[in-house]
């Protein structure tokens, strides 16, 4: 349904406060990914030798920046935006507090800026401050406090945003107790409720172990342990990026397409299944790790193979939703009906590329899903450029033609110029074709992945197929193409913001599902239920596998040091707080 | 007429219902602004200006996308099986004990 | 809840595709016999290594007919043995790795192979391979250890069994003479 038909207009009209919030968060993103891009681009030519102008020492202090600016600050802000855009115009209500909004704006932009901070001081060598620990900050590798520190102010901004929009939802369920949730709103609380279960690993990680021992107050970690909470988080954030370029391909895309959302009961079934299995798996990220059981590795995989089905599920929704559109512009056949969509708007453009690259790698996902094969890749550029295709054309492509679409109705202004946005996803699309295909290819010839100089003294690397020159030619001038497009991005998304208002800045109505939810059984719309399975499935994925190596590490600390008291009273505080803070949540949900 | 459920509440539901019947539905919900504006073409999201027929749930069959699908789905199972079989397990050096 | 002929269609074969793939993995497990790394290789404390049997002078050790064990400790910027010296290995051997990392998490891949693992402090990666002809393989490390990540390497050195021989008898000698 429009917001423009609810009466007020615009978004910025009828919500104009939730406009600002959504104007700040998006604004923190642009600025993070076009530093990150910034950084990327001079990656792509460090490592394949076409351009070098900073040190090979200094090329882990630019990863660092181009993965949390990226993978963090840009991917999270901007779903925070489009979170709080959804939430109220699919609850067609305001969020509770402004100035609560502003507060986890505030929270996560400070945290943001701390951990940016610590990371670019690595240029600077006497400053005695860096955080060259890239995106995964794998202990015993250490980064400055202040890192850490923003980590966890950023982490806990996000929950509170989180809250913020469960306490609209509570609201909303005030006024309409019978209705079903609305499904943009059920999407945004799904994806929240995961956010929640797996964020609680990573904040374990540095509240009590990383923190503390960065500022000297404990001698040493469990090397293994804090990798594993690592990666109890490290996977299902993949679906946290994932989940609002989803939520856009469910609910704008059809209609950016002419068409109307295929079925609505099975977009709730996808979204719970990412609830439930997203953490869980996190494992499979450890498949070469010692000190864990095959057995577990094992049970991580299969869940991974059954986290398939929900995206494969997607891909059939999305792209009926869009056929739909084509056969309701007039496509005919087959396959002739591709021709009948409307490729020159770049917000459709840009989605359906974004799609499709995602389909691309899915395949190299489930590669590296693969437990056993994946020795064949592990920690090559194969994985780099995998998550290229996912987070980085998926996710960020779909966040930016979803920009085109999104951004005119924040700031009531048109979109400064279509055929540079058509122009830009053309170019991001070609430009990862050129980068992802060779970064695959040159993981199979086993060059390594967080490396800046991949030229060795002992032996060549080989390829069956073209040569490692053209490999290199094709990553720097892929790297070289994505940037330009960035470029072109947030140029044409300035000049947007700068534009005169517009009566119709864009076409905002949203039509109603072919199949809608009043047919689907009403147990899906109960959250506190998938909750509770989810947290135990993750305590079936994870009790044994921490206890062995808690136990078998070295104990919490390693190194077999004894615990010390103060901290293991700070770990019953911990039990205490999540016990609480998740029967906060739960009474919220229920 | 089916519950709105990706949107909002009733109230703009029965509004927007009673112009849900015309072809080209959104350049007339948008009011009286749309027409003097520069061409629709420089406006993003609007392709449902182009739709010339409606489709209900009843007259629709994604037959172009189960096309699109089980082509992908085989190709999915010749790349694995490729990748498996002959990428992998045809290395020298495999991890055997 | 009403579902599309079509898309049932495709959930039962995504079903039938996921049964597949872990039907393929779980063959090359028991079928072609592909171990995974795991906890057999225990543990070690990296703050006593250099006073560790095994890891206090690394190196490769005959445990029975065609048959060694090698030990691998990775440290900031080097692989011993590996970087100083070649691992050296005798053709057609089965030979069992066990790696550590003195320091930070380092990584241990022989270019080009399957033969990949972490090296994490306090755990030994432990794992078994069987080398063919004699050749040379690169070996990098493949996670993130520092600013001189990228110059650690090393080389596996695989020889005719007649020359590992003599290298090996002379090692030992060599190991006798110094205690």
């Amino acid at each position: 349904m429009a917001t423009a038909s609810g009466g007020g207009g615009e978004f910025v009209d009828k919500f104009p406060d939730e406009a600002a919030i959504i104007k700040a968060s998006f604004l923190i993103a642009f600025v993070s990914l076009g530093i990150g891009a910034f950084f990327g681009l001079v990656q792509a030519l460090h490592r394949t030798n076409v351009l070098r102008v900073i040190d090979s020492a200094d090329y882990y202090t630019m990863l660092t920046g181009h993965g949390v600016l990226l993978a963090i600050v840009f991917t999270i802000f901007f779903l925070c935006g489009v979170f709080h855009w959804a939430v109220a115009r699919s609850l067609d209500r305001p969020a509770e507090s402004a100035l609560f909004s502003w507060a986890w704006v505030g929270l996560m932009t400070t945290g943001a800026v701390l951990a940016t901070i610590a990371i670019l001081g690595g240029f600077v060598p006497n400053l005695g401050m860096s955080a060259d620990v890239l995106f995964t900050f794998y202990a015993p590798l250490q980064a400055h406090p202040i890192f850490y520190i923003g980590l966890a102010m950023f982490i806990v901004g996000t929950w509170l945003s989180g809250a913020d929009w469960f306490l609209s939802y509570r609201a909303w369920r005030k006024d309409h107790p019978d209705e079903r949730i609305p499904l943009q709103t059920f999407m945004v609380l799904t994806t929240m409720i995961m956010w929640y279960i797996s964020t609680l690993g990573v904040a374990v990680s540095v509240v009590f172990f990383l923190i503390p021992w960065s500022l000297g107050l404990i001698e040493s970690v469990n090397p293994l342990l804090t990798r594993t909470l690592f990666w109890y988080f490290g996977h299902p954030i993949v679906y946290f990026w994932l989940m609002p370029a989803y939520l856009l391909w469910y609910t704008v895309l059809p209609k950016l397409a002419g068409g109307r959302l295929f079925s609505d009961p099975l977009a709730r079934v996808v979204f719970l299944l990412f609830l439930l299995l997203s953490t869980p798996v996190g494992i499979h990220h450890q498949y070469l790790d010692p000190g864990i059981a095959e057995g577990f590795k094992f049970i991580a995989m299969t869940n991974t193979m059954f986290l398939l089905l929900p995206s494969l599920l997607t891909a059939f929704t999305v792209v009926a939703s869009v056929e739909h559109g084509a056969r309701q512009r007039g496509g005919e056949g087959y396959l002739r009906w591709l021709g009948a969509l409307p490729w020159r708007d770049p917000a459709f453009t840009g989605m359906a590329l974004a799609g499709a690259m995602f389909a691309a790698g899915g395949f190299s996902g489930m590669i590296n899903a693969g437990m056993n094969i994946n020795y064949l890749i592990h920690n090559t550029l194969w994985v780099p450029g995998h998550f290229h295709l996912t987070v980085g054309t998926a996710v960020a492509l779909t966040m930016m033609a979803g920009s085109y679409w999104l951004v005119p109705q924040v700031t009531g202004t048109k979109l400064y110029s279509r055929p540079i946005g058509l122009l830009q996803v053309i170019m991001w699309f070609v430009g990862m074709v050129f980068m992802s295909n060779a970064m695959h290819r040159a993981g199979l010839a086993g060059i390594p992945r967080r490396t800046a100089e991949p030229q060795y003294q002992n032996f060549e690397f080989l390829t069956p197929i073209g040569s490692i020159f053209e490999l290199r030619v094709q990553i720097a001038l892929g790297g070289t193409l994505l940037f330009l497009s960035v470029v072109l991005f947030l140029f044409n998304i300035l000049l947007t913001s700068l534009g005169e208002e517009s009566d119709r800045p864009v076409d905002s109505y949203l039509p109603e599902p072919l199949s809608g939810p009043e047919g689907s059984p009403r147990i899906l719309d109960n959250l506190a239920m998938w909750t509770g399975i989810a947290a135990v499935l993750v305590v079936l994925a994870y009790t044994l596998p921490l206890a062995g190596i808690i136990q078998n590490g070295g104990g919490l600390f390693g190194g077999g040091l004894p615990v010390p008291a103060t901290v293991s009273a700070g770990f019953d505080l911990v039990m205490t707080t999540v016990t609480s803070a998740f029967n906060t949540l739960w009474g919220v949900v229920a | 007429m089916a519950v709105d459920s990706t949107a909002e509440g009733a109230a703009s539901s029965a509004a927007r219902t009673s112009t849900d019947g015309g072809v080209p539905a959104n350049a007339d919900s948008q009011g009286d602004s749309g027409q003097a504006d520069p061409p629709v073409d420089s406006i993003v999201g609007t392709a449902d200006d182009g739709i010339v027929r409606e489709l209900g749930h009843d007259d629709f069959d994604p037959v172009g996308t189960l096309v699109i699908v089980l082509i992908y789905m085989a190709i999915l199972i010749g790349m694995w099986v490729f990748m498996y079989f002959v990428e992998f397990l045809g290395r020298g050096l495999t991890v055997v004990g | 809840m009403e579902i599309h002929a079509y898309e049932k269609l495709w959930l039962a074969l995504a079903l039938v595709l996921i049964v597949g793939f872990i039907g393929t993995i779980t063959y090359g497990a028991a079928g072609a016999g592909i171990d995974m790394i795991d906890d057999k290789g225990g543990t070690v404390d990296p703050a006593t290594l250099d006073q560790h049997p095994k890891f206090g002078d690394p190196g490769i050790e005959r445990n029975g007919e065609n048959s060694y064990d090698v030990y691998v400790v990775a440290r900031q910027f080097v692989f011993e043995p590996g970087t100083t010296e070649p691992l050296r290995v005798p053709a057609g051997s089965t030979v069992t790795f066990h790696v550590t990392a003195a320091d930070v998490i380092h990584g241990f891949e022989v270019v080009g192979t399957n033969a990949n693992t972490m090296a994490i402090p306090g755990q030994v990666a432990e794992f078994t391979v069987e080398f063919g002809e004699p050749g040379e393989y690169g070996m990098l490390c493949n996670e993130y250890c520092g600013s001189g990540h990228h110059v650690m390497e090393g080389k596996i050195v695989v020889m005719e069994q007649e020359e590992f021989d003599s290298w090996y008898d002379q090692q030992q000698a060599q190991g006798e003479a110094e205690n």
